[in-house]
């Protein structure tokens, strides 16, 4: 049985690829480690800075 | 895989002191387990769990501390306990093993769900955080909230960031303000000025230092050389002054010792340098005389001694001549000097088109002789040009800071334009997943709750107890409250407002209902008798209700001492399409568990009328009774008129009559006989009608044969109460079909259905 978490996390992930929060490709990296509890805040902002139109950087 | 199951055999687990084996009938998804207290039926849940879960959890929970030891039966050793699960396509084998339970090939141990009386109450009375842990699988996220919880961290990092990029940039524009104040506010905005300025190469200021430096060195070589010269020329006339007097004191001394003094102290100083060689000459070397030649030596160097003043006169006046000399050669080295770096200033100060601000010397650079006046009248020049230089130094100093400040402001002002881009992102991908992880919380939690209520309302129909709710609270880390509707209240806890009975139907809903969300066809549902504490009204429909859910599961059995159902599945008062049913003889010591081969009435009928020579009496006491049961269906489905009896007992005589003539010929049933080419149902139709005459002809023999002894049974014919029990059998293998089922189902609106529409019986009112 999938868990919740991961079936969840996919969820997430598609709605964030939708609204060009995030690539698909880092939505494929990110949907174990996000379900695992993993996902920390540079991974965050390294997926939404290169989901960025402009590849903002901080 | 064909996993449904064909044999469960158990050897020495618990009751089962003797091996038994539990079969299982093909196609039948349910087996309801019946028995009276004692005969083994939690034994036989136990090997359930044993297999499935590893434990024997009636055990559990009794004081008896870790009950392994209480597994085997009396008198064996755990080595002989074996539970083995024969299905179609496999077998599994679970033994006891150090330390746990082993089960071999694992990959086809059964998953099992097992439900004990004493736990019914466990989900619905547990505390809020152990009903979370019970659901906890299916809606444990806490991976998803760790993720999130570090996005909550970056964006409060970030929102910090954003806070310092806004005073950094305040701060960078403010200085720049000042920057533009000091250079005199050019432009209208000092951003713009500060920018075009920024742009400027401050290499030009360092052309500039470096000429004017130039300038103020070349010039500065010219300062001494006035001095020097002069100092030279002294020199020169001190020298010159010197060798004078030395000519004049030599001529003196010539004067006063000869005319040809010198050439005589050259002739003595030849002789006292023979006589040093020829101490004792025998005679003048000059003149060969020997006269006087006794102390001749010291005679010359008396004469010589004479001549010394006038040596002396000579070597300085010597000196002198050297003296002048050199100055003079000294003096035009000067002035050589002082001629070739005039030049080079000159050179210098016509190489750049100077600025304003360095002012030159009005005139160029004079003959030597004329410098010093030059030098006094442009005395203030390198003033000025240490001001100008100063000035550039300061003007490339400000540049450079000015670059820097335009830099960082341009920097941090960047910056802050990512953050304030990457901000709302942030922002926006943390609303979604905490929008996302409640509403995947809420549906799921929604459709447990929707699926407990449906499952209530299936036995408690109408009694507007079915809107379950299930909600994390959202104060406290895993805790889940469970409410209902009650008189009109939501979310009333049903644990202060329900009747023991429904709790206890509400935790076997809860229970169904979580069973049912984790691979249901993978699972053995096993409920041990879960029917003890519903009442009565509530049973029939708990009994359908689990009838209905249990196709959904690998495997259903339910066990039960609850006896009706006993009769009422032997009668086929409830759906049995599904359904087999096994019931337990009494334990003992010697057999164990054992199974006791139910025969349903009808079936008696029938194999009564087989056997030879046929019994009479029997035949007709049993089609009797069973004749009974079809006309007690009939009059209560068609509301007939019957004369009340205070017990409640009608015989023949009674419900037969009630029968009206109009009913009886309206009577007639849809026998299922097969399928055409198109899968649809094919009916045969049957009228009831001549057999209820005949059975009202022949009715009697009943009452003769089946009921008391009577002589007028001797007088009879056997065939009459044959006939009798044929008809009672032809009429309820009409009336109902192989299973037993009775058309009770009026979902069609237009006749009477057995449970997959076996049979239609028609009308569905009885006609006016």
């Amino acid at each position: 049985m999938i868990s919740p978490s991961e079936e969840l996390s996919k969820k997430i992930l598609e709605k964030l690829v939708a609204e060009v929060l995030i690539t698909a490709d880092d939505a494929k990296k990110m949907s174990s480690r996000m379900a695992a509890g993993k996902l920390r805040a540079d991974d965050w902002k390294l997926a939404i800075e290169k989901g960025s139109p402009g590849g903002a950087k901080t | 895989m064909n996993k449904a199951p064909k044999n469960l055999t158990i050897q020495h687990l618990r009751g089962s002191v003797m091996p038994f084996k539990l079969p299982f009938e093909k196609g039948k998804k349910l087996m309801v387990i019946y028995g009276e207290n004692g005969t083994g039926k939690t034994t036989i849940c136990d090997a359930f769990d044993f297999i499935g879960n590893g434990k024997v959890g009636s055990l559990e929970n009794r004081g008896l501390g870790k009950t392994g030891r209480y597994w085997p039966s009396v008198g064996k050793k755990p080595a002989d306990v074996a539970v083995t699960l024969e299905t179609v396509a496999a077998s599994c084998r679970a033994t006891i093993g150090k330390p746990d339970v082993t089960v071999s090939p694992l990959e086809h141990r059964p998953r099992v769900e097992l439900l004990r009386r004493g736990q019914i109450l466990a989900l619905v009375e547990a505390k809020p955080a152990d009903r979370y842990a019970a659901i906890s699988r299916f809606v444990d996220v806490s991976g998803i909230e760790a993720s999130e919880a570090s996005l909550r961290e970056l964006i409060r990092e970030t929102e910090k960031w954003h806070e310092v990029a806004m005073a950094r940039v305040h701060e960078n524009r403010e200085m720049i303000v000042q920057f533009w104040e000091s250079a005199g506010k050019p432009g209208k905005d000092s951003v713009v000025w500060a920018e075009s300025e920024a742009m400027r190469d401050d290499d030009a200021f360092d052309s500039e230092i470096s000429s004017i430096n130039s300038l103020y060195i070349s010039y500065s070589r010219l300062l001494d050389y006035p001095e020097q010269i002069k100092s030279a020329e002294e020199l020169l006339k001190v020298a010159a002054d010197s060798l004078v007097t030395a000519q004049s004191e030599l001529d003196s001394c010539l004067n006063r010792v000869a005319a040809d003094a010198a050439e005589m102290v050259n002739i003595l100083e030849s002789a006292k340098t023979y006589l040093e060689m020829n101490p004792s000459p025998s005679a003048c070397p000059l003149c060969e005389s020997a006269e006087k030649t006794q102390g001749l030596a010291d005679r010359v160097s008396e004469r010589i001694n004479a001549f010394a003043e006038l040596r002396i006169a000579k070597a300085s006046k010597i000196a002198c001549e050297q003296a002048v000399q050199k100055s003079t050669q000294q003096l035009e080295l000067l002035r050589d000097s002082a001629r070739k770096h005039a030049a080079e200033f000159e050179e210098c100060r016509a190489r750049h088109a100077w600025p304003k601000d360095v002012v030159l010397p009005s005139i160029t650079v004079p003959d030597i002789t004329e410098l010093s006046p030059w030098l006094t009248k442009h005395a203030n020049l390198p003033n000025e040009w240490k001001k100008a230089e100063n000035l550039r130094q300061d003007k490339k100093q400000f540049l450079v800071t000015l670059k820097k400040a335009t830099k960082t402001c341009a920097d941090n002002t960047s910056a802050l334009k990512a953050v304030n881009i990457m901000l709302p992102r942030l922002k926006r991908a943390l609303e979604i997943s905490e929008q996302e992880r409640r509403h995947f919380t809420d549906v799921t939690l929604g459709k447990i709750a929707t699926e407990v209520g449906r499952l209530y309302e299936m036995v408690h129909p109408g009694e507007g107890l079915d809107k379950i709710s299930l909600a994390l609270d959202p104060d406290k880390r895993a805790s889940l409250e469970i409410g209902a509707s009650f008189c009109g209240q939501t979310g009333a806890p049903p644990q202060a407002y329900f009747s023991d009975s429904h709790l206890d139907t509400l935790g076997l809903c809860v229970f169904l209902a979580l069973a049912a969300l984790d691979k249901p066809e993978e699972t053995i549902l096993v409920l041990d008798d879960v029917l003890a504490s519903v009442d009565e009204p509530h049973v029939d429909r708990l009994i359908e209700m689990l009838y209905a859910e249990a196709i959904i599961f690998r495997h259903c059995i339910i066990t039960t001492h609850y006896r009706p159902w006993k009769y009422k599945l032997r009668w086929g008062w409830l759906k049995s399409g599904q359904c087999q049913f096994v019931e337990l003889a009494k334990w003992s010591n010697q057999a164990g568990i054992s199974i006791i081969r139910t025969v349903p009435d009808v079936q008696r009928l029938k194999d009564l009328l087989a056997e030879e020579p046929p019994d009479p009496q029997l035949i007709c006491s049993k089609a009797g009774y069973i004749l009974e049961a079809a006309l007690n269906f009939l009059t209560l489905l068609y509301e007939c008129s019957t004369p009340r009896k205070l017990e409640d007992r009608y015989t023949i005589g009674d419900l037969l009559p009630s029968i009206s003539k109009k009913l009886r010929q309206s009577l007639r049933v849809e026998v299922l006989i097969g399928e055409n080419g198109m899968g649809e149902p094919i009916y045969d139709t049957v009228s009831l009608t001549p057999i209820l005459d005949e059975l009202t002809r022949i009715a009697e023999a009943r009452n003769v044969y089946g009921a008391h002894f009577k002589e007028l049974s001797f007088e009879l014919l056997d065939n009459e109460a044959l006939a009798f029990g044929n008809q009672v059998s032809i009429l309820m293998g009409i009336l109902t079909d192989s299973d037993g089922c009775w058309p009770r189902n009026s979902d069609s609106g237009e006749y009477w259905a057995t449970s997959g529409g076996t049979r239609r019986l028609h009308p569905l009112k009885r006609p006016a």
